[in-house]
C-alpha cells in the first residue's frame, strides 16, 4: 500500500439490509477494478474496537483515504479521530439527493455561525473524505465522487514538493484477509466528540455517573472508557452546550451527528416549544433511568448539571428580527 | 369579551382572539356546548410552524390523557414537533378535514384548521392576556430553538 495510492473503505451496514448491502457491493464491485485505488470492506466502522482486524486495518493506512458509511459524515470523522486515524477532513461534493434541488439556494443564504472548538491534535498531512451511503441510492454517485476525490488528491500531491525520499523504507503496514477484517463485531454504543465544536468545558465530565470521561495528558476532555457508556442513553449529548457530543447510530438525526446550525436541510424541532421536557430534563430523566439500573440511586437535577444552561441570554435584539425575516425568506 | 392582541413576532404579528382561552402548547379553545373544548394553533404556533403537510395522532378518539401526554406529531415545510395534551381530559374527536388535507390549520387556524375536541375543564387556561404574557417570557426560549442551540431529540 503506497502513499500514492488512494485508500476506499467501505463500511458496512449493521444487520442484513438487502438494499443496503446491494448498494455496498455494486459500489466495490465498480471501484475495485479502478486503477490508483484500494479497496477494502470492514463492518460498520462504530462497532469496531481496538482489537477489530479493520481497525487495525485503518490504523495501519498512511496517505489519503475515503471512507463511505451508514454515519453521518462529521460522526465518521470524529469517530476516526477517537481510534487514531487522523487526517485532515476532506470536503465532498456529494449531497444529499433530496437537497441537491435546493443546493444553489441553501448556498446563498446564511452560514451557521463558524464552530470555535478546540480543534484535533496530531493531525498529519494527509486528507480523509467521509461520505454517508445514506445520501444516494444510486451507486454511480458515490463512485463518480471517489473518483473525483482521487483527482483531487493526484492534483494536491503533484502540487506539493516532490518526495525527497523514495518510499523504500515506509513501514508496509500489515496484509489482512478480507475475511480477518469481516470479522463480525458486537455492537457498540458510545459518545464522540466534535472537536471542531468542543470547548472542553467539561460538562459533559461532570454530568455522565459512568465513568465515560476523562482527560487525556493535554487536559482535553476524552471520551476514556467507551464501554462504560449506557446502550440508547443520549444524555450527556443533550447537556453538551456546543453540541459537540454524538451517538452516531441515535435515531434523531441532530444527536447522531447531523450538519449543525443549518436552518435549511435539518427540521426545526419545535416539541420542546409545543410541550416536549427540555433537554436539561429528558438528560436527567435518561440518566436516572440508568442509575437505577445499575442498582443506584436516581440523582435527578442535583448532581452535574450546567448552572448557567438555564438562562442563556438571547442575542440582541437586532439578530433575532434577522431570524425570523430569514424564516421568511425560506418559504417555498 | 377581551379585545384582540397582537403579539410580535420580530416584524410578525400574530393574532391572538380576545374571545379565546389559551394552553401552553400554543393552542387556543373555545368552550362549546356540552362542557366540550375545542382546540387549534394559535397564529403563534402557526407561524413557527409554516406551511403544514402532514399530521397524525397517535391516540384514539375517546381517550383519556393526562395533561402534556404525547399525543400526536406534526410536520411542516420548515419544522416538526411532536404534540401534547394542552389538559388533562378525554379527546373526544379529531378534525377529519385536517386528516386529509392537514393545509387547513394555516388557511384558517382560528377556524375550520380546528385540532381536536375535548371533554375537559378550561380552569388551568389562560385568557388572551395571559397567554401574551406567556409568550412574552417564551420568546426568548423559541428563539434559541430556531437558533439550534438546543440538543432535542
Amino acid at each position: 500500500m503506497s502513499r500514492t495510492r488512494l485508500t476506499v473503505v467501505l463500511s458496512q451496514a449493521q444487520g442484513k439490509n438487502p438494499a443496503r448491502r446491494a448498494l455496498e457491493e455494486s459500489i466495490a464491485a465498480a471501484l475495485i477494478l479502478e486503477p490508483g485505488l484500494d479497496v477494502s470492506i470492514v463492518p460498520h466502522l462504530y462497532d469496531l474496537d481496538g482489537q477489530h482486524t479493520g481497525r487495525l486495518f485503518l490504523e495501519g493506512v498512511a496517505g489519503d483515504m475515503v471512507v463511505l458509511s451508514w454515519l453521518y459524515p462529521r460522526a465518521a470523522y470524529w469517530l476516526l479521530d477517537r481510534a487514531g486515524v487522523k487526517g485532515k477532513p476532506g470536503e465532498t461534493q456529494l449531497k444529499p439527493e433530496d437537497e441537491e434541488e435546493a443546493g444553489e439556494r441553501a448556498a446563498e443564504e446564511e452560514k451557521p455561525e463558524p464552530p470555535q472548538g478546540i480543534g484535533a491534535v496530531d493531525v498529519p498531512d494527509r486528507w480523509i473524505y467521509t461520505l454517508d451511503l445514506r445520501d444516494h441510492s444510486d451507486h454511480r454517485a458515490f463512485v463518480d465522487e471517489v473518483r473525483r476525490i482521487a483527482a483531487e488528491c493526484q492534483a494536491r500531491r503533484a502540487a506539493a514538493s516532490p518526495p525527497t525520499m523514495v518510499e523504500l523504507n515506509v513501514p508496509q503496514p500489515a496484509a489482512f484477509t478480507p475475511e480477518q477484517l469481516m470479522t463480525p463485531p458486537g455492537r457498540r454504543w458510545y459518545p464522540v466528540i466534535d472537536y471542531s465544536r468542543c470547548t472542553n468545558c467539561m460538562e459533559c465530565l461532570d454530568f455522565c455517573l459512568f465513568g465515560v470521561y476523562g482527560v487525556d495528558g493535554l487536559d482535553r476532555i476524552l471520551v476514556e472508557n467507551q464501554d462504560n457508556c449506557k446502550k440508547g442513553c443520549p444524555a450527556c449529548s443533550r447537556v453538551c452546550p456546543s453540541q459537540a457530543i454524538m451517538f452516531p447510530d441515535y435515531k434523531t438525526p441532530a444527536i447522531a451527528g447531523a450538519p449543525v446550525g443549518a436552518v435549511t436541510g435539518l427540521k426545526i424541532d419545535l416539541s420542546r416549544l409545543f410541550g416536549g421536557d427540555d433537554a436539561l430534563k429528558m438528560a436527567a430523566d435518561e440518566r436516572d433511568r440508568e442509575l437505577v439500573r445499575d442498582g443506584r440511586d436516581a440523582v435527578g437535577l442535583t448532581v452535574g448539571v450546567p448552572k448557567r444552561q438555564a438562562d442563556k441570554p438571547a442575542g440582541p435584539k437586532d439578530e433575532l428580527d434577522n431570524l425570523v425575516d430569514a424564516l421568511d425568506d425560506l418559504d417555498i | 369579551m377581551a379585545d384582540d392582541c397582537v403579539f410580535l413576532m420580530g416584524k410578525f404579528e400574530a393574532r391572538l382572539p380576545g374571545d379565546l382561552l389559551y394552553a401552553r402548547t400554543h393552542m387556543w379553545a373555545r368552550p362549546l356546548e356540552g362542557g366540550r373544548l375545542r382546540f387549534g394553533f394559535s397564529a403563534y404556533a402557526v407561524r413557527l410552524l409554516q406551511d403544514v403537510y402532514f399530521l397524525e395522532w397517535r391516540i384514539e378518539p375517546g381517550t383519556d390523557v393526562a395533561l402534556m401526554e404525547e399525543i400526536g406529531f406534526i410536520e411542516s415545510s420548515k419544522a416538526e414537533s411532536s404534540l401534547y395534551a394542552p389538559v388533562a381530559g378525554r379527546v373526544e374527536a379529531f378534525n377529519a378535514e385536517l386528516l386529509a388535507d392537514p393545509s387547513g390549520v394555516n388557511a384558517d387556524g382560528y377556524g375550520a384548521g380546528w385540532l381536536f375536541d375535548m371533554t375537559a375543564s378550561p380552569a388551568d387556561l389562560m385568557d388572551v392576556a395571559g397567554y401574551e404574557a406567556f409568550l412574552t417570557t417564551a420568546w426568548e426560549k423559541t428563539q434559541r430553538v430556531i437558533k439550534g442551540k438546543i440538543n432535542e431529540g
